[in-house]
C-alpha cells in the first residue's frame, strides 16, 4: 500500500483511501505527498499537497492539491474548467455532473484522486471543432433551460441518458433525467431536447 | 418551430433562441463564482447554532491549528461596517441583523464566524473545528410560539401603506344571502436557486470588485460602499449571468460587506462559496402566513361583501411583509371590503421577496375562498369569477389598463376541456383513481421603474447596448437585443448586448417583473435619439427633420424606413454627413408618473415603481386563468398533477420563446407550492430542518408531465412604451388554489394548509 511507485494510471481504491486519511500512516497508491523524504513513512495528514494527474476532455493535467479535493473543486478551482456548476456539493442537485468514463458522475461526490486515470469529460469538452455537440444544439433549440446553471449537469447527464438507452420515450427520459434539478423548471424542454438529440446521437 | 418557439399572435415579437445560448449549453457563461481571481484566499462560514442568545467564548486553537488557515473572524475582530439600512425604509439590505458586529444571536444559523484559508479544503476543515459556548434563550419560531409580538403592518413598514377598504363590510356581509368564513396557511418556502450566494471580492488600491450573483448591481454597489464607508464609485458589482434569483438577490445581504472588509484587511482576493444548507439562513425566504377570508354574496353570485385579514412572520427588528390585500382586495367587483394585514415578530432571519411574493400566498385563500363560494351556490367556479368580473377596480374606482381575465379563463378551459368535468366531488375516477378538475385566476402588477442605457452603432450597422440589467434567467440579454435591432432596422445578429455590470448604465433591481418594460423601454428610447441624429444629419431642413422627428416616437413598430417616402435611411451616409465614426447616444427613461426624485435615485440604488394599483387614475395588472387535473390514490393517498394548463395576457410578448418558458416554469412552481415545498421549521430552536435540496422537495423531471402555456394576444397603450406588462410572476400565482380546489373536486376534501401532502387525505 505505501508503494509509492505503483502505477500512477492504476484504479484508485477509496476505501484504503478513507483508511490513510483516517490515520493509518498509509497514503493512498497513486497520490504522492508532495516534499517527503522518500524513507520516511509518508505522513497520514490528508492536507499535506498531493500530486494528481486528471485527464479531462483529452488532456493530462497534472496537479497540486488537497487530498480532499473533489473532481468538482479540481475542474473549477485548479483547471479555470468553470463549465461544471456547484449547487449543493452534496450530490442532490446534479449540477456538476461530468461524465467518468463515459458514466455520468456528480463529480462534487468524487475525489479527484480517485478519477486519477480515468477518461473526465466535461461541458467544455463536448463540442468539437466549434461545433455543438447535437445535445447543446437541442438544448438551444427547444429552449431547455433559464438561468443556465444546471445546464452543463443537465447536458452531461442527458448525453449518459441517451447512451444508457434510457431515451426511448418521454416517460423513461423524465425519470432518468431526475437527477438533475433545474430550479426555473425548463422540465418539458429538457424532454424535448434529450428526444431531439438521441436519434443523433445514437446514429454517433 | 419546436414547441419551445411557439408561432407569434398579434403584438407578439419573434421567438428567437436566446442571445446566450451557445455561452450556457457550452459552460462559458460566467456565473459569479466562475470569475478568474488572483491568488485568492477561501472563506467558509461558520453559523450559529442557537436562534437566541448570545455567544460566550470562541475557542479557535484547534481551528487554527489546521494547515493552510490565514485568519478566522469573529465579532471581536471584525472589519468595522457602517449599519446596513433596510431597502423599504432607503437602504439597501433585507436584513438590518448585522453579523460579526457582536456577541448577540438573533437567529439560528446567523453568520459567526469567517474562517479563511489557503484551500476551499482547509478553510472548511477549519471551520469545523471552531468551537463556540452560548448562552441560549428560548427562542420564539413561529406563529404558535410564546413570546411573539403582533402589530398591524400600517405604520410599521414603510411600503405597506394602507388596508385597503371600501363600503360597509360588517353591514354588508351581515345581510348577505350566502356567506363563507374560511381560515388557509401557506408556509415558509426558500428560493433555493441552483447558483449557490457566493461572493468573491477583490480590491485594486481603493477599488474594489464584487463578484456575486445580484439582481440588484447597483443596489449592491451603493449598499455595499455604503457599509464600507467609501464612495459607490470606488466599487463595480460584476455578474453577467445570475444563476436564478426568484427574489432572493434583490436586496444586500450582510455577506457581502463582511467579505469586502476581510478582502481589504488580508490585501487579498477573497472567495466565499457558502453551503446549501447556510444558504437558508444567510439571505432571505418567504415567510409563513395566516389567512382569514369572509365572502358574502346574493343567490345569484354576485359578491355583496369581502374580507381578508392577513398575518405574515417577520424577524424581530425587521417590519417584512407583503401585503397581498392591494392585490385580493381589487381582483373582483364588489361594494364592500375590508382587509388587515399584521405582522407577527419571532426570532428568525427576516424574510424578504420571493417569486410573487404577495400574490402566492394571499391568492390562495381568496383563489380558493372563491371555489369554496361557487360550490355553497352550487355554481360553475369560472362563472362566479365571470359575474364578478370587472374593468375597474372596487376600492379606488380606477380602470385596469386592460385586463383580460374572462378570456383567459375561457381559452383555457376549452384547451383543458372544463366541460368535460361532472360538477359534482368525488364524481370523476379512473380505476384506483380519483379525478379532480380545478382552476384559480391570477394575476399580477404591472410594474416599470426608472433605467438608463446606452447604446453605440457603428457604420457596418453593429451595435452595442449597454445597461446594467440582469440575466437571471428571463431572457433579458434576448429581448434587449431584439428592441435595439427593430428600433434601429439592424440585423438581430449584428446586436450586442452588456448587462449585469455595475459600470453600464443603472436600470432597476430585477424584481417585481418590470424589467422588461423598464429597460426595453429605455433602449428604444435610446435608439430613437440615435434615428433622430442620422434623419437630421441627412435631412437637415426643418420640415424632413420634423417629419423624421414625428416617426421617432414609441409607436410599436418604427423602422429606419419610417421616414421620407418608405426608402430605408443610408447608415453609411448619414455617418459621413456627421463626420463620425460611430454614434453613441445614452439616455434615462422613466415612467410616467415617477416621482420627481427618480433619477438621482436610480444612479443611487434605489429603484422607484410605478405600477399595479399605485396609478394615477389607472390600475395596471396582468391577467390569466390556471386549469389543472389532479389524480389521489384511493388506497395510498398519492397525490399526481398530471396535466397543468395556463392562459396568460400580458400585453406585449416581445420574444414567445422566452416568454411561454417563464411561464411554463411558473406553473410548475405553482405545483410545487401546492404540493411539495415547505421549510419545516423545528417549533423548539426556531431552525429549519430540511435545509437541503434532498429534505427540501423542489420538482424533478418526473415530477412534472403535462404542461400547456397559452399566450393570448393583448395590446395595452397605457402602461409603458414597449406595452409589456411583465410575465416572470404571473404563472405561479393561483396554481395552489387550482390544485387545491381540484383535490376538493376529486376527493370532497377541502384542504386550507399548504403544502399538500398524502397524510393530509382523508379519504
Amino acid at each position: 500500500m505505501s508503494d509509492k511507485s505503483s502505477s500512477r494510471t492504476s484504479t484508485f481504491d477509496r476505501r484504503a483511501f478513507m483508511a490513510g486519511a483516517a490515520g493509518s500512516a498509509l497514503v493512498p497508491m497513486t497520490a504522492r505527498a508532495v516534499a517527503q523524504d522518500a524513507n520516511e513513512p509518508v505522513a497520514q495528514d490528508p492536507s499535506l499537497p498531493v500530486e494528481v494527474t486528471l485527464r479531462v476532455n483529452g488532456k493530462d493535467k497534472r496537479l497540486r492539491i488537497d487530498a480532499r479535493t473533489t473532481v468538482l473543486d479540481a475542474l473549477r478551482e485548479h483547471l479555470k474548467l468553470t463549465g461544471s456548476k456547484k449547487g449543493c456539493d452534496h450530490g442532490q442537485c446534479g449540477a456538476c455532473t461530468v461524465l467518468i468514463d463515459d458514466r455520468r458522475v456528480v463529480s462534487c461526490l468524487t475525489l479527484a484522486l480517485a478519477a486519477e486515470g480515468q477518461e473526465i469529460t466535461t461541458i467544455e469538452g463536448l463540442a468539437t471543432d466549434d461545433r455543438l455537440h447535437p445535445m447543446q444544439q437541442a438544448f438551444i433549440d427547444n429552449d431547455a433551460f433559464q438561468c443556465g446553471y444546471c445546464t452543463p449537469g443537465q447536458i452531461m447527464s442527458a448525453v449518459a441518458c441517451v447512451k444508457e438507452g434510457h431515451a426511448g420515450n418521454e416517460a423513461d427520459i423524465r425519470e432518468y433525467m431526475s437527477g438533475n434539478i433545474c430550479r426555473c423548471a425548463a422540465y418539458p424542454n429538457i424532454v424535448a431536447a434529450v428526444k431531439q438529440a438521441a436519434p443523433e446521437i445514437m446514429k454517433g | 418551430m419546436t414547441a419551445a418557439a411557439p408561432e407569434p399572435k398579434a403584438n407578439m415579437g419573434r421567438p428567437v433562441p436566446r442571445y446566450d445560448a451557445t455561452a450556457k449549453v457550452t459552460g462559458r457563461a460566467t456565473y459569479a463564482s466562475d470569475m478568474p481571481l488572483d491568488n485568492p484566499a477561501y472563506a467558509f462560514l461558520v453559523t450559529s447554532a442557537i436562534a437566541k442568545g448570545r455567544i460566550d467564548r470562541f475557542d479557535l486553537d484547534d481551528a487554527r491549528g489546521v494547515r493552510g488557515v490565514i485568519d478566522i473572524i469573529t465579532h471581536e475582530n471584525a472589519p468595522k461596517l457602517k449599519e446596513a439600512k433596510l431597502f423599504s425604509n432607503g437602504g439597501y439590505a433585507g436584513t438590518t441583523i448585522q453579523p460579526l458586529k457582536s456577541a448577540e444571536i438573533a437567529h439560528d444559523g446567523q453568520i459567526i464566524a469567517v474562517v479563511i484559508a489557503e484551500s476551499y479544503e482547509a478553510a472548511r476543515e477549519a471551520a469545523s473545528r471552531v468551537k463556540v459556548s452560548y448562552t441560549a434563550t428560548a427562542p420564539s419560531a413561529s406563529f404558535e410560539s410564546a413570546g411573539t409580538t403582533t402589530a398591524a403592518a400600517k405604520g410599521q413598514n414603510a411600503q405597506f401603506k394602507e388596508d385597503p377598504v371600501v363600503g360597509d363590510f360588517a353591514k354588508a356581509f351581515e345581510a348577505a344571502e350566502v356567506k363563507l368564513t374560511a381560515s388557509y396557511d401557506t408556509p415558509t418556502q426558500h428560493h433555493n436557486p441552483m447558483e449557490l450566494f457566493t461572493t468573491s471580492c477583490a480590491w485594486m488600491g481603493d477599488n474594489l470588485v464584487v463578484y456575486e450573483g445580484s439582481q440588484y448591481v447597483y443596489g449592491l454597489k451603493n449598499g455595499v460602499a455604503e457599509q464600507l464607508g467609501i464612495d459607490a464609485d470606488k466599487v463595480r458589482v460584476v455578474n453577467p449571468y445570475v444563476g436564478g434569483g426568484f427574489g432572493s438577490r434583490g436586496s444586500m445581504t450582510p455577506r457581502t460587506a463582511i467579505i469586502a472588509g476581510i478582502a481589504k484587511r488580508l490585501n487579498r482576493p477573497i472567495k466565499l462559496v457558502p453551503t446549501r444548507d447556510q444558504g437558508f439562513t444567510i439571505a432571505t425566504y418567504r415567510a409563513e402566513t395566516r389567512h382569514e377570508i369572509k365572502l358574502g354574496a346574493s343567490r345569484d353570485g354576485k359578491l355583496v361583501a369581502l374580507r381578508h385579514e392577513g398575518a405574515e412572520i417577520s424577524s424581530r427588528p425587521d417590519a417584512y411583509c407583503v401585503g397581498g390585500t392591494k392585490t385580493t382586495t381589487r381582483l373582483y367587483a364588489c361594494p364592500n371590503i375590508e382587509s388587515l394585514v399584521s405582522i407577527v415578530r419571532a426570532d428568525r432571519n427576516t424574510p424578504g421577496f420571493m417569486r410573487s411574493p404577495p400574490e402566492v400566498p394571499y391568492l390562495f385563500a381568496l383563489e380558493s375562498a372563491m371555489d369554496e363560494l361557487a360550490v355553497k351556490l352550487n355554481m360553475d367556479p369560472v362563472e362566479l369569477r365571470r359575474i364578478n368580473d370587472t374593468t375597474t377596480e372596487p376600492i379606488g374606482g380606477k380602470p385596469y389598463t386592460s385586463r383580460s381575465l374572462m378570456a383567459c379563463f375561457d381559452e383555457a378551459a376549452k384547451a383543458f376541456g372544463w366541460s368535460q368535468r361532472s360538477p359534482q366531488a368525488r364524481s370523476m375516477s379512473d380505476g384506483d383513481w380519483l379525478l379532480g378538475y380545478g382552476c384559480a385566476a391570477t394575476c399580477y402588477p404591472t410594474q416599470m421603474a426608472p433605467s438608463a442605457a446606452r447604446v453605440r452603432l457603428q457604420r457596418d450597422g453593429r451595435t452595442r447596448v449597454e445597461v446594467a440589467g440582469h440575466e437571471i434567467g428571463t431572457g433579458a440579454y434576448t429581448v434587449i437585443a431584439q428592441t435595439a435591432a427593430e428600433r434601429l432596422g439592424v440585423p438581430l445578429e449584428k446586436v450586442a448586448v452588456f448587462l449585469g455590470d455595475s459600470d453600464l448604465p443603472p436600470a432597476p433591481v430585477a424584481g417585481g417583473s418590470n424589467s422588461t418594460a423598464s429597460t426595453c423601454s429605455v433602449v428604444m428610447m435610446v435608439c430613437d435619439q440615435i434615428r433622430q441624429r442620422l434623419f437630421k444629419a441627412v435631412m437637415p431642413s426643418d420640415s424632413i427633420a420634423d417629419k423624421a422627428k414625428e416617426t421617432v416616437g414609441i409607436s410599436p413598430a418604427p423602422s429606419t424606413r419610417a421616414a421620407k417616402g418608405d426608402r430605408p435611411l443610408d447608415i453609411e451616409k448619414a455617418f459621413d454627413a456627421l463626420g463620425v465614426g460611430v454614434v453613441e447616444e445614452y439616455g434615462e427613461w422613466k415612467p410616467e408618473g415617477a416621482p420627481l426624485d427618480s433619477f438621482r435615485a436610480l444612479h443611487a440604488g434605489q429603484p422607484r415603481f410605478v405600477g399595479g394599483h399605485q396609478m394615477k387614475d389607472k390600475i395596471a395588472y396582468a391577467f390569466g386563468a390556471e386549469f389543472v387535473e389532479v389524480r389521489v390514490n384511493r388506497f395510498t393517498h398519492e397525490i399526481r398533477c398530471p396535466r397543468l394548463v395556463g392562459a396568460f395576457a400580458a400585453g406585449r410578448i416581445i420574444n414567445p420563446r422566452t416568454a411561454r418558458s417563464q411561464l411554463m416554469g411558473g406553473l410548475i412552481w405553482g405545483m410545487s407550492s401546492a404540493l411539495l415545498e415547505a421549510t419545516e421549521v423545528d417549533e423548539r430552536n426556531a431552525r429549519y430542518v430540511n435545509d437541503n435540496l434532498a429534505d427540501y422537495l423542489v420538482p424533478v423531471n418526473a415530477d412534472v408531465p403535462g404542461v400547456e402555456v397559452i399566450m393570448l394576444s393583448e395590446q395595452d397603450d397605457h402602461i409603458n412604451p414597449v406595452g409589456a406588462k411583465g410575465l416572470g410572476e404571473l404563472a405561479n400565482v393561483g396554481t395552489n388554489a387550482a390544485i387545491c380546489n381540484a383535490i376538493y373536486h376529486a376527493t370532497g376534501q377541502r384542504i386550507r394548509s399548504l403544502p399538500v401532502r398524502l397524510e393530509n387525505i382523508e379519504v
